[in-house]
């Protein structure tokens, strides 16, 4: 079994020690980076550490000596965010923080996306997000927009006050794998149920797995709504996205 | 509690009777009572020892298990069903917002139930019984205009103007509700379409609405304009934002017209939040602030108003609100280094 000490950078090393503490996450992380070069290991520092211009700088490096694009997305990018999901669920970093880590993730990704798409390589998922009917905040979900694209996902965004129809067009339009339903209101909550029942009415329901989020929802409504996943956070609705694709996926 | 150096009211909008409030059930205000219910402990008037139980059906909802406890709900939904311990715990916090000189009692059900009719007769219920325990003016609150008309038909009687919390852009017709109820009303910066993104912003969506308000003879006096606090956490600007909408609204309609907001949205996402939230009301009065939709019972205006502005930990929290700290760093270090606890 893999043990802290093989994994060969120090911070990384420090970052497990001092901020993961259950059992089962601290062996899926020693796992995710034992395996991981330690050029790989230098850009998960830099992206923990929110350093944007070192991720660049080593992203760039890293594919101009031919080193894969998903082995650099995996290992360096993906990675290191896992870390930076930890410490904010546990509250040892706070919002701005991680935005930091996402605008380092986003430069890393700026050189990946263009080699993954010319080699027709698929992203991880393809989501269509938006704010429901009757909502104008928008905040939490631009939150979770960055993340996913941070992660590897192709989002269309489509903004607040997101009519049941514009859900539809979007779904017709793309080949999407996920919707993803914001509120931060109570009143406009319902709505999440509506539109749900409008994919229901257009046939569209099995096409596609529905996550819900926002300050008010929780997982009993998003269980009664009928959608297939809750995400308290915006690192957490990464999380709950990529598990929805492998449900997907195994249905399929 | 004057703005310092004007002979002119800072208008506190309590907001403390919402059933979005949390506490914590790790918190010291959380324990059993003397049959071993877990409850919310309090004391009444009288000063003796009262508990609130934990409904058994809210053990199993997610907040709860999280460790939240949404304590103003559970009150309204047991006074409701008749609870005199659910009674007397609103009652306080009725009380206790009074003794901290508020100027309205905010009244909020949104989070009550899903179902229009269940919010709109908690509303009612809600403004019989505040009309009943005090006599601060009331001050209506929902994101729905059916849940504000069942309010402030609830209160039509009320010997003192209610406060309609709030029209928009996205939600015009409540202006005809304040005319229709004789109410003042909070204004937000919301557009059509979407939320401000800017100062200008603000100012144009709120300028339409003054605009329509005007047109309805209602008083400059009347309205409490909220140009919406984004947090600080996502956007460093955001602070500049709040601050030069402000600036502008009073420079353009005069000294009669209120300027109001959540300014705790602004701490969203960080520590220390207090602090936070004390500078940023201080440096939105010197922006031309007279108001603000907050707790009146934690943040005392008269310690807010006489800052140490040369204190370490004030001069942090500025900085960052005046968007000098990109991503909150140097607040965050500080924190890290324990050097805000002054």
């Amino acid at each position: 079994m893999a043990e802290l000490k093989d994994i060969a950078n120090e911070f990384i090393r420090d970052e497990i020690e001092e901020f993961i503490e259950r059992p089962d996450e601290i062996e899926r992380i020693i796992n995710l980076f034992v395996n991981a070069s330690e050029r790989m290991q230098d850009i998960s520092a830099a992206l923990i550490d929110g350093n944007h211009e070192t991720v660049n700088e080593l992203t760039s490096q890293a594919l101009t000596d031919n080193i894969e694009a998903s082995e650099v997305m995996d290992n360096g990018l993906i990675a290191g965010m896992a870390i930076v999901g930890i410490k904010f669920r546990e509250n040892f970093i706070f919002v701005p923080e991680v935005l930091a880590c996402a605008r380092a993730m986003k430069a890393g990704m700026a050189h990946i996306e263009p080699i993954l798409s010319a080699s027709g390589i698929e992203p991880v998922g393809v989501a269509v997000m938006g704010t429901v009917k009757g909502d104008l905040h928008d905040i939490g979900k631009n939150l979770c927009i960055m993340m996913l694209r941070g992660a590897g996902f192709v989002v269309h965004d489509l903004g607040v006050d997101t009519s049941e129809d514009q859900f539809i067009d979007a779904i017709e339009e793309h080949d999407v794998h996920l919707i993803g339903m914001s509120a931060l209101l109570t009143t406009t909550m319902p709505n999440m149920g509506k539109t749900i029942e409008a994919f229901i009415d257009a046939d569209l329901r099995d096409d596609v797995k529905i996550m819900v989020g926002g300050a008010p929802v929780t997982q009993e409504f998003a269980d009664d709504m009928g959608a297939d996943g809750y995400g308290k956070d915006a690192l957490d609705c990464v999380s709950k996205a990529k598990e929805l694709l492998a449900e997907r996926a195994a249905e399929a | 509690m004057n703005i310092p150096d004007t002979d002119r009211s800072f208008v506190v909008i309590g907001e403390n009777v919402h059933t979005t409030r949390v506490i914590l059930r790790k918190g010291k205000l959380i324990g059993d009572d003397p049959q071993g219910v877990e409850s919310v402990r309090f004391r009444d008037g009288e000063g003796k020892r009262r508990f609130l139980e934990i409904p058994e059906k809210v053990k199993t909802t997610q907040d709860y298990e999280e460790g939240r406890v949404k304590h103003l709900k559970i009150a309204v939904q047991q006074a409701m069903l008749g609870s005199a311990d659910a009674m007397d715990y609103i009652r306080r916090q009725v009380q206790r917002q009074d003794d901290a000189g508020t100027h309205f009692l905010d009244l909020n059900v949104d989070e009550i139930s899903l179902k229009e009719e269940e919010q709109k007769e908690s509303m009612r219920w809600l403004v019989g019984t505040v009309s009943a325990m005090s006599e601060t003016p009331l001050s209506i609150d929902s994101s729905k205009i059916e849940i504000l008309e069942a309010g402030l038909e609830a209160g039509a009687s009320h010997p003192k103007r209610m406060l309609l919390n709030s029209a928009s852009l996205e939600r015009p017709e409540a202006l005809d509700l304040a005319k229709k109820f004789n109410a003042q009303i909070v204004v937000t910066a919301a557009g059509e379409s979407g939320m401000p993104q800017s100062a200008e912003g603000r100012v144009g969506h709120a300028g339409q609405m003054i605009d329509k308000a005007l047109a309805l003879d209602l008083p400059l006096a009347d309205l409490y304009i909220d140009p919406l606090i984004f947090p600080i956490s996502v956007d460093s600007q955001f602070g500049h934002h709040s601050f030069d909408a402000i600036r502008q609204l009073r420079e353009a309609y005069g000294p009669d017209i209120h300027i109001t907001g959540g300014f705790s949205n602004v701490s969203f996402g960080l520590p220390c939040r207090h602090l936070i939230n004390d500078v940023f009301l201080l440096l939105a009065v010197e922006a031309g602030a007279d108001s603000a939709i907050m707790d009146p019972t934690t943040a005392a205006l008269g310690k807010i108003f006489t800052m140490n502005r040369d204190a370490r930990p004030y001069q942090l929290a500025e900085d960052m609100l005046l968007g000098k700290d990109e991503y909150c760093a140097a607040f965050l270090r500080a924190y890290r280094k324990g050097e805000l606890n002054s």
